[in-house]
């Protein structure tokens, strides 16, 4: 009679650890993001498990910091003055959520935007002469 | 569905700003109207579904205790926006299944806990974190709608203008006078191109149903009833790339499934009560609803189509944007609505024989989802 094997001890993931969007990478200051080096699928933020493939075996990526504004608001509520906020696509078809400045170019869905980091912050800012 | 459920009464407080009730106070007068008008004792009921999300723990029972309706089993559901339409799912299920012949469905949210702004979203998600309210995410929405159609803020107004002007008929309604496409512009913005009047008001509310096999409905000899002729209840899923916010897939796959298993074509609808949370997504919705084809809802509500004397009225008790979304409460309210319109009690909003009537609520902000939950139901008159 075969021994059935002692039921596997499951550890929590320490998510909290690791919830910056912004890291240091050889290519200098880029969002985090993760690869799966399964299926290959490509997801915002530190992960440990593909959200496709279910593979653990994932890593730590620098995105692209470009991409394209898929669309965009001006926030008037939340205390901040006025806001503006967007979904960018990146250039590798992750979808992030960023903060948005905008100087001579306006804003407007589809534009070639790029990231900028200031200090600690960074937002999106459209490509100019895009 | 292996056996038929029916809407067999409905009750509601008119949804407002009640600072001096409870959960329970807010509560409790739907409940023994509702059982009081169904013709049902206390002894009847064989399960409660409750749905709210922010009223803490034991919502139900804390409820169901002030009249001693205890026993039998208490369900509390939370499906954010959700919560009341995924309750009545439940019910609708386990009658459906042959478990249960009675079931008492209670939605409830108490928002004016929270002294006002955006609703509070789960602090653990990652775009959360980022600062998203909900109004943001209807307001990229709508940019993007703008972009991709011939569409303007006008439309987006003339959405509230129709939601007020029902809700001027509705005394559940929170909101009861009408406006003009001019005055919501005018209003104050709260994420471009949205401005207030554009946005749901929040409030406190609760509304209940009861539900009953045919089975029950014959012993207790119940007249007018709507037939649940289908119950959906979808998960989002998640979209690390590109996802089209126009076209919210989990409004057009439930919308899909609820036709099928109510047997009937969009065409067939008398009434619609759509998550028109902000007025985006109503125009949104008539697509995903195959009541048009892409990109011609504004044709639809611009010519009345979608008002009484129309095709279909969508939305005639108000909606979320004039009737008030206390979040858990407005499923349940949603299917009050219909079940008040297919037995002829919509008094000054009444729908003329109308006999097929669709309900529809989706469920929160959480990053890489379109939505969370999405619930639709259809009713036909029994
Ligand atoms: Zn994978």
């Amino acid at each position: 009679m075969s021994a059935t094997p002692e039921a596997p001890v499951s550890v929590p993931i320490a998510d909290l650890d690791s919830d910056d969007l912004l890291g240091s990478f050889a290519e200098g200051r880029r969002l985090v993001g993760t690869r799966c080096g399964n299926c290959g699928q490509t997801m915002i933020g530190s992960r440990v498990v593909c959200s496709s493939c279910v593979s653990r075996d994932v890593s730590r990526v620098p995105l692209p910091g470009t991409g394209v504004l898929y669309s965009f608001t001006r926030l008037h509520v939340g205390g901040d003055g006025v806001r503006a906020v967007g979904y960018v696509d990146l250039d590798d078809d992750v979808r992030t959520l960023a903060d948005l400045r905008e100087d001579a170019t306006p804003l407007r869905p589809d534009a070639p935007v790029e990231l900028v980091v200031d200090g600690d912050a960074w937002f999106f800012t459209p490509v100019t002469g895009a | 569905m292996a056996e038929d459920a029916y809407v067999i009464s409905a009750s509601m407080i008119p949804f407002g700003k009640y600072r001096s009730s409870s959960y329970v106070g807010l509560a409790v007068s739907p409940l023994i109207d509702a059982l009081q008008r169904a013709g049902v004792q206390k002894s009847d009921v064989d399960a409660v579904y409750v749905g709210h999300s922010y009223g803490g723990m034991m919502t139900g029972q804390r409820i169901t205790k002030e009249i001693g309706l205890g026993t039998v089993p208490t369900v509390n559901v939370d499906n954010a926006c959700s919560s009341g339409a995924t309750a009545v799912h439940e019910a609708a299920t386990a009658i459906a299944q042959g478990l249960i012949d009675v079931a008492v469905v209670i939605g409830v949210e108490k928002l004016t806990q929270f002294g006002g702004g955006t609703l509070p979203l789960s602090p653990e998600d990652r775009e959360v974190k980022q600062g998203i309210v909900m109004p943001a995410v209807y307001a990229m929405r709508a940019t993007r709608y703008l972009y991709e159609n011939d569409a303007t803020v006008d439309d987006l107004a003339l959405v509230s203008v129709k939601a007020r002007r029902h809700g001027a008929l509705n005394p559940f309604a929170q909101y009861r006078q009408e406006v003009t496409v001019e005055q919501v512009l005018a209003a104050r913005p709260v994420a471009d191109p949205l401005t207030l009047l554009m946005c749901c008001p929040t409030g406190d509310g609760a509304a209940v149903v009861v539900l009953a096999s045919e089975r029950a409905r014959h012993r207790l000899g119940i007249g007018g009833a709507a037939r649940v002729a289908a119950s959906v209840l979808h998960s989002g899923q998640v979209q690390e790339g590109f996802r089209d916010m126009t076209k919210p897939e989990i409004t057009y796959q439930s919308a899909r499934d609820a036709y099928a298993q109510a047997g009937i074509e969009p065409h067939d609808l008398d009434m619609i009560e759509f998550h028109d949370a902000f007025s985006i997504a109503e125009l949104v919705y008539y697509e995903a609803f195959g009541l048009t084809e892409k990109h011609s809802a504004v044709a639809l509500l611009r010519d009345g189509r979608t008002t009484f004397g129309g095709d279909v009225v969508v939305n005639p008790s108000g909606g979320l944007l004039a009737k008030g979304h206390p979040v858990g409460a407005s499923g349940v309210a949603q299917v009050a609505e219909a079940f008040w319109q297919l037995t002829g009690q919509a008094g000054a909003r009444q729908i003329e024989d109308a006999r097929w009537a669709a309900t529809h609520v989706t469920g929160g902000g959480t990053a890489g989802l379109d939505h969370g939950a999405c619930t639709i139901h259809i009713f036909e008159a029994a």
